[in-house]
């Protein structure tokens, strides 16, 4: 995918994305907070489509395609990063230290520096808000948010099979 | 009895409906502001309390209409960066250059064939010379174009204009605006000009540590009273030396723009440069007689004409010089034909240098005709571009479809 930003003064900013797939789609971002896409024909001359959102809008749409809202199927692990913190989704393997442990017992916070944001017990769309008593199992989603380092390294000694590497 | 505050009410009123109409028709306000400025004045009857002469009020709305002409010019100046030119690439500072190369030349020739004097050429190729930032702006989000290949290449030759504007600006005021008839007087106040202006320049690279400082005000009245004192000061200072009081202001928009502040000073001064420039083009219209609108459509024409071609041109070498279609290319010159403040201000400057009064009837006609045309011709640019299409044969879809045809 490519990216390509530039300023348009006294309007915004606009993005020009061409996919994969080379489709065209252009996201301006007006001063005033609104968001327009435009979606252009294969010769990327015309606009076929575009579509006009408020802030609020917006926001809710970029939750919905970044996946904090719905976790595609097809995804074993998401990022997303605000700066330095990441956020992942992590399903956890079979075989790693984790499983039947409570997340208070590993105490992950102050071990790892990571928090737990959500957990999904295997097989369940909806995320639940984990206490200290929840017990970790083959298969669940931990949503898991610090520093990139640090979820490193809590996915490779707790979260995965060390054996398997 | 004193009316003066009842008199400036209802000639707000009007202004305020000139602008309603406008917003309803999504066109922009000036070519309104200047018409009903034109059907009131003195030749307007007056029924009791209402008076549409404006008799009483004349001087304070012309004193409005000049603190509107502060804050355009100001406001002009903040925008001017010459760091984004820098950053703005290749394609924009040639485009630009094209532009104005062929446009300021073509006003220039225009002048001259009409036989007018040299300080009333250079006012006529200002009129026609200057794109209206505001109308363009506002037609690209109005059609949703915001996101076609063109739009940076557009604003960027804008943003090129403006600040060929704030130069060109300079130096003409100095010319038209000395009282001395001899050629030595007009050099040395053009000298004058451009000395002043070097030292503003110096100022704004030298002393934005200083005003960085100055304007570290959390309070946003006490930061706005200090901007509007320096502005009004200089502006006012300025015309002490023979430079027009417009000039220091925009001059002082440049030093200003250099600083921290920029962005704050700017968001302040937008509601005042909407509320007073509104009121600036009313006055503009209030000076006009309409009669001798009759005189001007002649050479009206002819500039709009030679607006349309030349601006058509430029976009179209701009566009395929940084690589667009023929098509992305026509749109370029369809949209930046639209004229509006910037017209108005240089009239306004011939009317303070006491030039030829023709100027003045031939702008407003100009300006409405482009500020209404314009952004029509802005809208219909497929349909020109087709028409266009069939007489130079850029490569249009049609054909290619045909030539496939036979191929197969």
């Amino acid at each position: 995918m490519k990216i390509r930003e530039s300023e348009l003064p006294g309007i915004g900013q606009k993005f020009e994305i061409i996919t994969r797939n080379d489709e065209k789609l252009v996201i301006v971002i007006h001063d005033d907070g609104r968001r327009e896409l435009y979606h252009f024909d294969n010769e990327h001359e015309d606009v076929i489509s575009s579509i006009t959102l408020n802030d609020q809008e917006s926001r809710q749409l970029a939750s919905i395609i970044g996946g904090m809202v719905y976790k595609p199927q097809a995804l074993e692990t998401i990022e997303m990063s605000l700066g330095d913190l990441v956020i992942e989704w992590f399903k956890v393997e079979p075989g790693s230290k984790a499983i039947n442990q409570t997340i208070g017992s590993i105490d992950i916070r102050s071990n790892y520096n990571v928090t737990v944001i959500a957990h999904s017990k295997k097989g369940k769309k909806q995320l639940n808000n984990p206490g200290p008593d929840s017990i970790i199992e083959t298969g669940d989603t931990l949503v898991i948010s610090g520093e990139r380092k640090d979820i490193r390294n809590l996915i490779r000694e707790l979260l995965t099979d060390e054996r398997s590497d | 009895m004193d009316h003066l505050v009842f008199e400036v009410g209802t000639a707000l009123l009007l202004v305020a409906l000139a602008a309603l109409v406008a917003g309803k028709f999504k066109i922009s306000n000036v070519p309104l502001l200047i018409i009903i400025g034109m059907l009131v004045g003195p030749h307007a009857p007056h029924f009791g309390l209402i008076d549409l002469r404006f008799i009483e009020s004349d001087e304070i709305i012309a004193f409005l209409g000049r603190v509107g002409i502060l804050f355009l010019l100001f406001y002009l100046g903040l925008e001017f960066s010459v760091k984004k030119l820098m950053k703005s690439g290749k394609n924009i500072v040639t485009g630009g250059t094209y532009y104005i190369l062929i446009n300021v030349g073509m006003a220039l020739l225009y002048g001259f064939l009409l036989g007018l004097p040299l300080k009333e050429v250079l006012i006529l190729t200002g009129i026609i010379s200057f794109s209206s930032s505001a109308i363009v702006a506002k037609v690209l989000v109005d059609l949703k174009r915001t996101g076609n290949n063109e739009t940076e290449l557009i604003l960027g030759i804008i943003m090129f204009e403006d600040i060929f504007l704030a130069v060109y600006l300079s130096v003409v005021s100095g010319l038209v605006l000395s009282s001395s008839g001899s050629v030595w007087g007009t050099l040395l106040s053009t000298f004058i000009a451009i000395g002043y202006m070097l030292i503003f320049f110096v100022i704004a690279r030298k002393a934005s540590g200083v005003l960085n400082k100055l304007f570290n005000i959390t309070s946003d009245e006490i930061f706005i009273i200090v901007v509007f004192a320096l502005l009004f000061f200089i502006a006012g200072f300025s015309e002490t030396i023979h430079v027009a009081e417009a000039i220091g202001a925009l001059l002082l928009g440049l030093v200003f723009s250099e600083t921290e502040h920029s962005d704050r000073i700017e968001k302040l001064v937008i509601p005042f440069r909407d509320f007073f420039g509104a009121i600036f083009f009313f006055s503009f219209g209030l000076s006009i007689d309409p009669t001798t609108l009759g005189g001007a459509v002649w050479m009206v024409l002819g500039a709009v004409i030679i607006t349309i071609i030349g601006n058509f041109a430029a976009g179209m070498i701009a566009g395929r010089k940084s690589g667009l279609s023929h098509r992305a290319s026509a749109n370029i010159g369809l949209t930046i034909v639209s004229r509006g403040e910037f017209s108005i201000i240089l009239a306004n400057l011939g009317i303070a240098g006491g030039l030829m009064p023709i100027l003045t009837p031939f702008a407003a006609l100009y300006v409405l005709t482009l500020a209404i045309l314009g952004p029509i011709l802005t809208k219909e640019s497929k349909h020109i571009y087709n028409i266009l299409n069939k007489v130079f044969k850029w490569t249009p879809p049609k054909v290619q479809k045909k030539q496939e045809k036979e191929v197969h």
